[in-house]
């Protein structure tokens, strides 16, 4: 029935009310508007910013800002917010007397917290610095600038700036896909955000490709982010290609610019308020809570792991888990420790380097005992592509809506971790390592 | 003079008037709520063909990607 | 307590409005089964509770994307004692489309008519009685960012809210042919009680002809959809 109504409507039908409403619009906005658009300040900014070679550099330095700002500011926050929690830990453990509650409450809860916690500063400041740049208008523009670039890869003008926030961190990341109307270039932006290198895996790079690389150290961690954005771009066309759902060309890109305008203290305040206690209200319990079950995990058997002076995470059901995949990671040259470290970065990347430091791998000779330069690449890789942190997950689930899609993204990440750290143990090896 | 070209080839700084909207219904549709209904002037602000375009209509700023301004038929003033 | 729905153009200064009226405090989740974020709040004007509910932003109120279908289905079905439409003044022509929408929805709109400053600032002189009279719907200016206008609005909502029984739908004339159109679908709607029973038999005809792929199913199932076919060949 309805396909009849439609047919004999004829294709006409839906526009011709569109017409007839801005025909009423037309006769009533003479009677209550007076004056015409002048030439304004926003023009002339456009002039600039749109410019077809000034576009592109301007936007990159905006960015270039915004990123200094965040993680400039907010680094010594942050390193108070885990000193101080790093001494709350200690009164803890040395106050309680139950060796257990102690670590419970130490390791468990103070630390979990602490790693939330800690996610404060960056977090409010990016969104700071990004509430700036939306309401003064001045993202619209950024996604026009770079949208002719983005149609080419399979993405929308408007993945861009969720693909460039990915890079501070991929949840603010991920929920500015908002913007993006149609839903299925929204979730495939979502889907190939976690390739962006966030910041918290900087660390690991550095941590590793430190100690393994020699003087490459600097061009293997350049090359992590040059690897997330080609991995990223050819997942996006795979999936355009082989994904029914997502298949077709991204929606046309038509954008509204609005005015540019000063934005004010208040609702910019406002705005990073809103989306920052967002993200702590779901990342922080899920970081949370994994902190306390891994705690638990790397706590017990208690008498097994507690009878040394030192912990011994090997006896734990962690390094249980640890030994048991280990197989599954020989091929790629980790070994039990390497596991163990991944595991824990399940949880949130910055984690990594604090396991190996608690698994005796502190320092840069330990690590050469495990990791070859070729093994060492590998891992950095590994780190790169798989599984975004729980926080990020919980992220992923919020916005998608859907537990399909927030299981593909951490099996596909895991699959192609897994397969392009083998390809380089496999280059690496023909090569002569 | 009855001109129809596709508002892609438009100049920057031209003003024209919509003749139609040729595409699919979807597109359609969402241009004619943005505006763009026949006899609406539209004005060029800024056109990086092959890239982006930017126009003035019923006093608002939008960017249209190119495969969308050469579906948007105007006859230029 | 009244229900308000906050809706409008994407970039009119909703959220912050939303802000001022809600104190920032809100709750926030997802519309059920959907992707797209929910933002309610509350607000007190002298003793009266508000409730507000953040409608998603959106050029008009067509069947084709969620954000409309959400807003559309809230209006419709929740039926808010007040929606504030939230018109960028400095933008005003664009903005009046979604109006338009909303009233034929016969929603019980008051239009904040926002960014009040920028229009003038740009030259504008909006004769703000004058588009109330023609609309048919009390019209307040509101600045957001430095909350003007805002206890006005409130004022205006609670008012609006007391007298939405008492109201005049007005109906917008699209001409002649196409108003008897509507009313030829019109009648024949109001024969199926069970459909005006929650849509408004005008808009329901107007969707018709606008081949609204929602609405098509909905009719689809009344008695009535037989003479609706059998008239459309006339036109």
């Amino acid at each position: 029935m309805s396909e009849k109504i439609k047919e004999l409507l004829g294709e006409e039908a839906e526009v011709l009310l569109a017409e007839k409403r801005y025909e009423v619009i037309s006769r009533i906005l003479p009677k209550v508007l007076k004056g015409k658009k002048p030439l304004t300040r926003s023009d002339l900014l456009d002039k600039a910013f749109l410019n077809k070679y000034l576009g592109i550099p301007v936007f990159l330095a905006l960015w270039w800002a915004l990123f200094r700002f965040t993680f400039d500011v907010s680094a010594p926050l942050s390193d108070l917010i885990d000193m101080v929690f790093g001494r709350l830990g200690e009164i803890a453990s040395i106050s309680i007397q139950n060796e257990q509650l102690a670590s419970f409450v130490a390791d468990g809860l103070i630390g979990g917290l602490g790693s939330v916690l800690v996610f404060i500063p960056p977090i409010f400041f990016l969104f700071f610095g990004l509430a700036i740049l939306e309401d003064s208008g001045y993202l619209a523009r950024a996604a026009f600038v770079v949208d002719r670039v983005m149609y080419k890869l399979g993405l929308h003008g408007k993945s861009f700036i969720p693909m460039l926030l990915g890079f501070g961190c991929n949840i603010p990341g991920i929920m500015a896909t908002r913007t993006i109307d149609k839903e299925e270039d929204r979730i495939l932006t979502i889907l190939v955000n976690p390739l962006m290198s966030c910041s918290a895996r900087l660390p690991v790079y550095v941590f590793i490709g430190g100690a393994v690389l020699g003087g490459y150290a600097a061009a293997g961690v350049y090359s992590m982010y040059i690897l997330g954005i080609v991995l990223a771009v050819l997942m996006a066309l795979l999936f355009r290609r082989i994904i029914p759902y997502f298949k077709g060309k991204p929606s046309a890109f038509i954008l509204e610019l609005p005015m540019y305008a000063m934005p004010t203290l208040r609702s910019t305040l406002a705005h990073m308020w809103e989306r920052g206690v967002l993200f702590l209200k779901k990342a922080g319990t899920i970081i949370l809570l994994a902190t306390v079950v891994i705690w638990a995990l790397s706590a017990y058997p208690w008498g097994a792991v507690h009878s040394g002076d030192e912990p011994l995470i090997e006896a734990s059901y962690v390094g249980f888990l640890g030994h048991a995949i280990e197989p599954i990671f020989r091929p790629l040259g980790f070994d039990w420790r390497a596991t163990v470290a991944l595991f824990f970065g399940f949880v949130a990347k910055e984690i990594v380097v604090d396991t190996f430091g608690v698994l005796g791998l502190g320092g840069a000779e330990e690590l050469q005992q495990v990791f070859n330069p070729v093994t060492g690449l590998a891992f950095m890789a590994f780190t790169l592509i798989y599984i975004p942190c729980l926080a990020t997950i919980g992220v992923i689930y919020r916005e998608t809506n859907s537990w399909k899609w927030t299981i593909f993204t951490v099996v596909y990440g895991v699959v192609l971790a897994y397969f392009v750290a083998f390809l380089i143990v496999g280059i690496g090896g023909m090569l002569g390592y | 003079m009855n001109l129809r070209i596709p508002l892609a080839f438009l100049p920057e700084n031209k003003q024209a008037t919509v003749v139609e909207v040729v595409g699919g219904r979807g597109l359609v549709r969402r241009l004619y709520e943005l505006g763009f209904t026949p006899r609406t002037k539209v004005r060029v602000v800024s056109s990086s063909s092959p890239g982006p375009v930017l126009v003035d209509i019923r006093g608002a700023r939008v960017a249209l990607g190119r495969g969308v301004t050469m579906k948007i038929i105007v006859n230029p003033e | 307590m009244i229900k308000v729905a906050l809706i409008g153009n994407p970039n009119v200064g909703k959220s912050l409005i939303f802000n001022n009226l809600t104190g920032g405090k809100a709750h926030v989740g997802n519309w059920p089964g959907k992707t797209v974020e929910k933002k309610v709040g509350k607000c007190v004007y002298k003793g009266v509770e508000i409730e507000i509910v953040d409608l998603p932003g959106t050029y008009s109120l067509t069947a084709n994307s969620i954000d409309e279908l959400i807003a559309r289905d809230y209006i419709v079905k929740e039926k808010p004692d007040v929606v504030v439409d939230i018109v960028d003044a400095s933008n005003l022509e664009r903005n009046l489309y979604l109006t338009l929408q909303l009233l034929e929805l016969e929603a019980n709109v008051v239009i904040a008519l926002n960014k009040f400053d920028v229009a003038e600032d740009l030259g504008y002189e909006i004769n703000v009685s004058e588009l109330s009279k023609l609309l048919g719907v009390p019209v307040v200016p509101t600045v957001a960012t430095t909350q003007g206008g805002m206890e006005k609005l409130k004022e205006t909502v609670a008012r609006a809210a007391k007298e939405k029984s008492r109201r005049r739908i007005i109906e917008i004339s699209y001409g002649k042919k196409i108003d008897e159109l509507i009313a030829k679908i019109e009648r024949i709607l109001q024969k199926d009680e069970n459909l005006t029973k929650i849509y408004p038999a005008r808009w329901l005809a107007i969707k018709v002809l606008e081949a609204d792929d929602e609405v098509l199913k909905i009719i689809e199932k009344s008695p009535c959809v037989q003479e609706i076919v059998n008239l459309l060949p006339e036109m």
